[in-house]
């Protein structure tokens, strides 16, 4: 367990120079983008010149890169950073949307795990059937849906026709604040009208959003358990007299290495497909939050949004990773 | 003599590969007695593993067992091991019939320890009522192979153990449940030629010590005049001749296996150079017509292109399949 502690320790200090480099990366791009954004966060075209001064000493726009980058970096890590564009601080309109992208994409993770994982086992037991091939095929159109096209065309079912689903608001959150995620928030608390508004609420945009990664899921699992019940062991142990279900749980246990790695992965995944599918639902989330924010020109609030994705993936990974140690005793830690 | 314990009659697998159907055993017969070593010899690819392997039905899609019997013949009872459901033949695998396999890095699950791993052959055949409870019998299952330090070694996961400790490992999960039969398929292949030595005499030790029959699969002669009592040598998925051990090296019958003992170091003759077998192995897709050898063989004549050989008796308890004997 010591080991455990320290391997922690050492991830946690590897995300420091991931971070900074990510941050930067995004500043960059900001940096050098051939636009105003003093003009603009001052009012566009009609700014005075008054105003746009204001506004450059204000965000340290005439000092030299590096200190605009601490200056942001420092500003939004201690919540100092008033939006140009809301005339808030910036990290309290992120912490406001943040939760209603992470509950999509706690649904969408629901929707990968429960389609993408079944799918693949079957597909992969009845190998070479008709199952299979239904199988294969659904997961290539799961691959290949654009969110959008996908979107659009469930709206049009349940919105238009069978009229099951609304687009209009979220749910509010449950009055006492645990995890701040309000559909589990509402459960652990016992407010189970509240849960079910906000499944009705998100089932739909999660689907959309999960339909991808769970035809990636799919694939990965069929592949890899497939892979994994070749192998010369698994023979050893039917040679054994072990029962089938055994041999499966002893195959899954091998195949679950590489599909961990991809249902990590598949969350970032969902968290960079979820502006299109929240734009598309009308879910005040944080990507339709970015994607403004990328429309004005609202550089703070990009850093802070990028900062908060980095951070969510590199978390996701070192959860990947503690995994891996959990399940492979070959790996060192 | 003693009793046959295991009767393999007209043992036929094939394979339907994309390439055509691969005849990898055609029309195998033989007796294993009980007390004896049976060793099964052939180059690569002649059906030694397949024919050890259908025994028990361990015969994997796309190939399949398409005739024979297999009767396994415990106290008193005759069992057609090829006609028995799943379940049963599961409780016969493992339990009456055991297997060790060719290569020990990967006959063992990587993502547990060994102790779990010779628990759970006790636990599936009922001897231990839960996977912790088998952890000490397994300490002394390994204690028995020769495993140094098994109060140790037990949660030691395979990739912590050498090459020969994990064939050990095999060996007592093989002999955990105190079987009739022991399958050894290619048990020293993969090892280096001093473990090998070890690992040879560890399962001589065990039989003597069991009394369990074992059915050895090898192609290195070697072994063979080591270890078996009666052998069996096959040549592209049939049984060319079958004798007891010495009368094989002493006067070997089919031209095949002439070829073959002239091709090794012979301890019972001297010989001036090793001669090797004009020829490859035929491909099982499309096998030669009559007798497999015959495009290889010195002696052909024009039956040997026609007609399938059938095992003879030639000498008592020395059995050939050729025309020209």
């Amino acid at each position: 367990m010591a080991e455990l502690k320290k391997f922690l320790v050492r991830r946690m200090l590897t995300f420091i120079p991931t971070i900074i480099g990510i941050t930067l990366i995004v500043f960059a791009i900001a940096y050098l983008i051939p636009a105003d954004p003093a003009r603009a966060w001052a009012g566009g075209e009609k700014a005075s010149q008054k105003a746009i001064e204001l506004v450059k000493e204000r965000y340290h726009l005439n000092e030299p890169w590096y200190d605009q980058y601490i200056f942001l970096i420092t500003g939004l890590i201690k919540n100092e950073i008033i939006d140009p564009r809301t005339s808030n601080p910036v990290m309290d309109d992120v912490g406001k949307r943040f939760p209603v992208t992470f509950q999509l994409a706690l649904f969408a993770y629901f929707f990968v795990l429960a389609i993408g994982i079944p799918l693949g086992l079957i597909s992969a037991l009845k190998r070479d059937t008709a199952i299979d091939t239904f199988v294969r095929i659904f997961a290539l159109i799961g691959v290949s849906t654009p969110v959008f096209w996908l979107g659009y065309i469930l709206i049009y079912i349940f919105f238009v026709n069978i009229r099951i689903i609304n687009l209009a608001g979220v749910p509010p959150s449950p009055e006492i604040v645990i995890t701040h995620v309000p559909v589990i928030d509402s459960l652990i608390t016992g407010n189970f009208e509240l849960f079910r508004q906000h499944v009705a609420r998100f089932w739909l945009p999660g689907f959309v959003l999960g339909f991808m990664g769970a035809g990636v899921v799919a694939r990965f699992v069929r592949n890899s358990f497939l892979e994994a019940i070749s192998g010369d062991y698994i023979e050893f142990l039917k040679a054994k007299g072990v029962p089938k279900l055994r041999v499966y749980r002893h195959a899954m246990k091998n195949s679950l290495v590489p599909i961990i790695t991809v249902l990590g992965l598949q969350f970032g995944v969902l968290l960079s497909g979820a502006p299109i599918t929240e734009t598309v639902f009308g879910l005040p989330g944080i990507g339709l939050y970015a994607v403004f924010s990328i429309g004005t020109l609202d550089f703070p609030a990009i850093v802070a949004v990028t900062l908060l994705f980095a951070l969510v993936y590199v978390i996701a990974n070192l959860i990947v990773d503690i995994f891996y140690a959990v399940i492979d005793p070959r790996v060192r830690y | 003599m003693s009793k046959k314990i295991l009767e393999v009659k007209n043992l036929t697998v094939h394979f339907y590969t994309y390439a055509g159907i691969v005849k990898a055993i055609e029309e195998v017969s033989f007796d294993v007695f009980e007390g004896e070593t049976f060793a099964l010899v052939g180059e690569t690819g002649c059906g030694k593993s397949v024919t050890a392997r259908a025994i028990t039905q361990l015969i994997e899609s796309p190939g399949r067992i398409v005739r024979g019997e297999v009767y396994y013949n415990p106290d008193g009872e005759r069992l057609n091991l090829l006609e028995l459901p799943d379940e049963e033949i599961r409780t016969i695998r493992g339990n009456d019939i055991a297997y060790i396999f060719q290569d020990p890095q990967s006959s063992l699950d990587p993502l547990y320890n060994v102790g779990y791993q010779v628990s759970e052959s006790l636990f599936v055949h009922g001897r231990v009522k839960s996977i912790k409870d088998g952890i000490k019998k397994a300490v002394n299952i390994l204690r028995t192979v020769l495993l140094p330090d098994p109060e140790r070694r037990v949660s030691n996961y395979p990739h912590e153990l050498s090459g020969g400790m994990k064939q050990r490992v095999t060996i007592g999960i093989g002999i955990s449940n105190d079987p009739r039969i022991l399958i050894a398929d290619e048990p020293t292949t993969a090892l280096d030629v001093t473990v090998q030595a070890q690992i040879l005499w560890l399962i001589k030790e065990m039989k003597k010590r069991y009394g369990v029959t074992v059915i050895l699969i090898t192609h290195d002669m070697g072994v063979v005049a080591d270890m078996a009592d009666r052998v069996a040598v096959m040549y592209a998925g049939k049984i060319v001749e079958v004798a007891e051990v010495t009368e094989v090296f002493k006067n070997p019958v089919h031209p095949y296996t002439q070829g073959l003992l002239k091709a090794v170091p012979n301890p019972l003759k001297k010989i001036e150079r090793l001669e090797t077998i004009p020829g490859t192995v035929p491909s099982l897709i499309n096998p030669p017509s009559g007798c497999r050898f015959h495009p290889r063989c010195p002696e052909i004549s024009k039956v040997c292109k026609e007609k399938i050989p059938e095992l003879r008796e030639v000498k008592k308890n020395h059995f050939v399949a050729c025309h020209n004997r």
